[in-house]
């Protein structure tokens, strides 16, 4: 149908091009040319096609987030009306308060949910590129983790990490770790909270390295093996130098996408025990929505928008490469 | 499709082909990496597929076997990892209560209508970015696309307020209004890589055909991007499905979304009833896993234009 509907259009248009002077087909536009798009230059009609959807930015992200900002600079409660400008006051209580403590709570959950995604998924990827039997099967049921909304990974982990009748106790147990209240103790609360979340991101990782795989070619292995190179070898020596866009893409992507994860945290522990799995989403969420602190909020916000967009940067610059290509 | 070539819609290498299905040989010759006719190299990758496949699904299994067990056998530990006893009571229980349907009714209206506006809004937006070039389209394009890594907390720290000032907290327009926003960023990307694959001839031959500039969109390249368009609605509906946040902070009990609606139903309780929680987790995650199912040739594409969080 679409080959179609091209051929047409283009005999049509080819016909009026070889006979310019035929007066019959000379002129059709004119028909529409009082419909309202028709008067305005191109250029105008393009922004105007934009118009809803920067509305929409506007409204839901630019203002809320330059706002957000702002109320850095206020003593503002989100029940009570009316605000007073305290200046760099907010900021000061949060960089002698807790920022220290949640950036690194934020950088171990980041780091931690990073890098273990990508060691599996990679490994997998790898497995999965040697086609070995069923690998097309497994890389389906390999995708269920990933197609599993935020609250249900926590509610399954939860499960799973419950100290009373938790499978992974009665995993453990048998190798030698006593039982443990694993979300309920500051130590390990931190390391089930990444496990959950590596659980939620390593198909992705796996899903976008393995297509990176499947561009290197397979004439650059087949050469190596040749010249002698191992295994291991040809891994260093041409699968990752191939591949390192696409991965430095992924870790960069995940990393900022970590680096504000709220869902899992927040229903699993809920920023605890003792505050030790908080991270600068959580708290900032707290901050607003049950200490109704919109300046402390806002000025943690601040500071964390400003880690953030060092990070946002760097990733539109790399997209941009791969537009220009 | 270079290493680093990103945000342009290319299906996954081995989705269903659009030209007849390669012979076996030559896919494998596409294919590269380590070779498996080394047996330790096969070893190797079974050893990480029995491994990595372990920690996929066994907690999938888990959730499973959860759900079918008896309520009182799951209070006993070491729990029995194959239930001895299996019921459907914890999906009955599901049923019978009547606050999971209006969160379940609030999921289904609030993703519709997302997923619908969603391909509106992005497939006008998309044209204009893939089709006309003009003073500050790559500033608003990558506005766009940076405007999903600013935190969504954040934003809600004054977006609460902005709804409440217009009294549209607790309805379904803000919740629509939030999620459709934040599929844009995937949704315009990948709409102007469909647009990108349709030639300028086309569109010029139909305006000189007489036809308006709306009318060539409407009549000559959506219908051509209509499998994008199903694309993008399918991953807006998505978006507005799982998420957790906005729902859980802008809307209350009657207008929540299963997400907070589960959370608040069932987390925090003395004794959590863990095979209904398990069972409704199955059930939410249903629809996800169908449309992706649908979804799977753009999976790769999508995850490039960085939306669909890992």
């Amino acid at each position: 149908m679409p080959r179609k509907v091209h051929t047409d259009v283009t005999t049509t248009f080819t016909q009026k091009q070889t006979t310019p002077n035929n007066p019959n087909l000379a002129p059709p536009f004119r028909r529409t040319a009082g419909s309202r798009p028709e008067r305005l230059s191109s250029g105008m009609f393009a922004l105007l096609l934009v118009v809803p959807g920067m509305a929409l930015m506007a409204v839901v992200v630019a203002y809320p987030l330059i706002s957000a900002l702002v109320t850095a600079f206020f003593r503002q409660s989100l029940v009570l009306p009316g605000r007073e400008f305290v200046g760099i006051q907010n900021i000061v209580d949060v960089l002698e308060g807790d920022f220290l403590r949640l950036l690194m709570q934020t950088l171990v959950f980041t780091l931690g949910t990073t890098i273990a995604p990508f060691v599996i998924g990679f490994a997998l990827a790898l497995a999965l590129n040697t086609q070995i039997r069923g690998s097309k099967i497994m890389r389906g049921l390999m995708l269920i983790p990933w197609l599993v909304p935020g609250v249900v990974v926590s509610f399954l982990w939860m499960w799973i990490f419950n100290a009373n009748y938790g499978v992974m106790n009665a995993i453990l147990e048998p190798l030698g770790v006593s039982p443990q209240a694993w979300l309920a103790q500051p130590g390990t609360a931190m390391f089930a909270v990444i496990v959950a979340k590596t659980w939620q991101s390593f198909p992705w990782m796996m899903v976008m390295l393995l297509a990176g795989l499947q561009t290197v070619p397979r004439e650059l292995h087949e050469a190596a093996e040749m010249d002698g190179a191992g295994t291991v070898r040809r891994f260093f020596s041409i699968t990752v130098p191939q591949i390192g866009g696409i991965i430095g893409l992924v870790l960069l992507l995940e990393f900022i996408w970590n680096f504000q994860h709220f869902d899992i945290i927040y229903v699993l522990t809920g920023g605890g025990p003792a505050g030790s799995t908080e991270t600068f989403a959580t708290a900032v969420y707290e901050t607003a929505f049950h200490g109704f602190d919109l300046g402390h909020a806002g000025a943690l916000g601040l500071l964390w928008m400003v880690l953030l967009m060092a990070l946002v940067v760097v990733y539109v610059r790399f997209s941009e490469r791969g537009e220009k290509r | 499709m270079t290493s680093t070539a990103l945000p342009t819609v290319t299906p996954t290498p081995d989705a269903p082909p659009v030209v007849p299905p390669a012979p076996r040989r030559r896919r494998r010759q596409l294919a590269s990496g380590l070779r498996s006719d080394r047996p330790g190299v096969r070893l190797a990758a079974w050893a990480a597929v029995i491994v990595c496949g372990g920690f996929a699904l066994l907690p999938v299994y888990w959730l499973l076997a959860t759900s079918l067990t008896p309520r009182d056998q799951v209070f006993s530990y070491p729990p029995k990892i194959f239930p001895t006893e299996v019921t459907f009571d914890a999906y009955a229980g599901l049923v019978s209560n009547p606050q999971l349907f209006t969160y379940l009714q609030n999921s289904i209206i609030v993703s519709v209508i997302t997923a619908v506006l969603s391909v509106i809004v992005s497939a006008y937006m998309g044209y204009s970015f893939s089709k006309f070039r003009y003073r500050g389209r790559r500033q608003l394009m990558y506005f766009v696309l940076a405007s999903q890594m600013f935190p969504q907390a954040l934003l809600l720290v004054t977006l609460y307020s902005v709804f409440s000032a217009y009294g549209l907290l607790n309805t379904y327009t803000a919740l629509v209004l939030s999620f459709t926003t934040f599929t844009l960023p995937l949704c315009v990307w990948m709409l102007k890589g469909f647009f990108d694959t349709i030639p300028d001839e086309l569109i010029e031959a139909a305006r000189v055909d007489g036809a308006s500039r709306l009318r060539t969109i409407h009549s000559i390249v959506l219908p051509l991007a209509a499998p994008g368009l199903v694309a993008a609605g399918l991953f807006a509906f998505v978006r507005g499905w799982n998420d957790f946040i906005f729902a859980l902070t802008l809307a209350g009990p009657d207008k929540q979304t299963l997400p907070p609606g589960l959370v608040n139903t069932y987390v925090g309780e003395a004794a959590t009833a863990w095979p209904e929680l398990m069972a409704a987790s199955l059930v939410v995650s249903l629809p996800v896993a169908i449309a992706f199912m649908l979804l799977q040739r753009y999976l790769v594409s999508g995850m490039t234009a960085g939306a669909v969080k890992g």
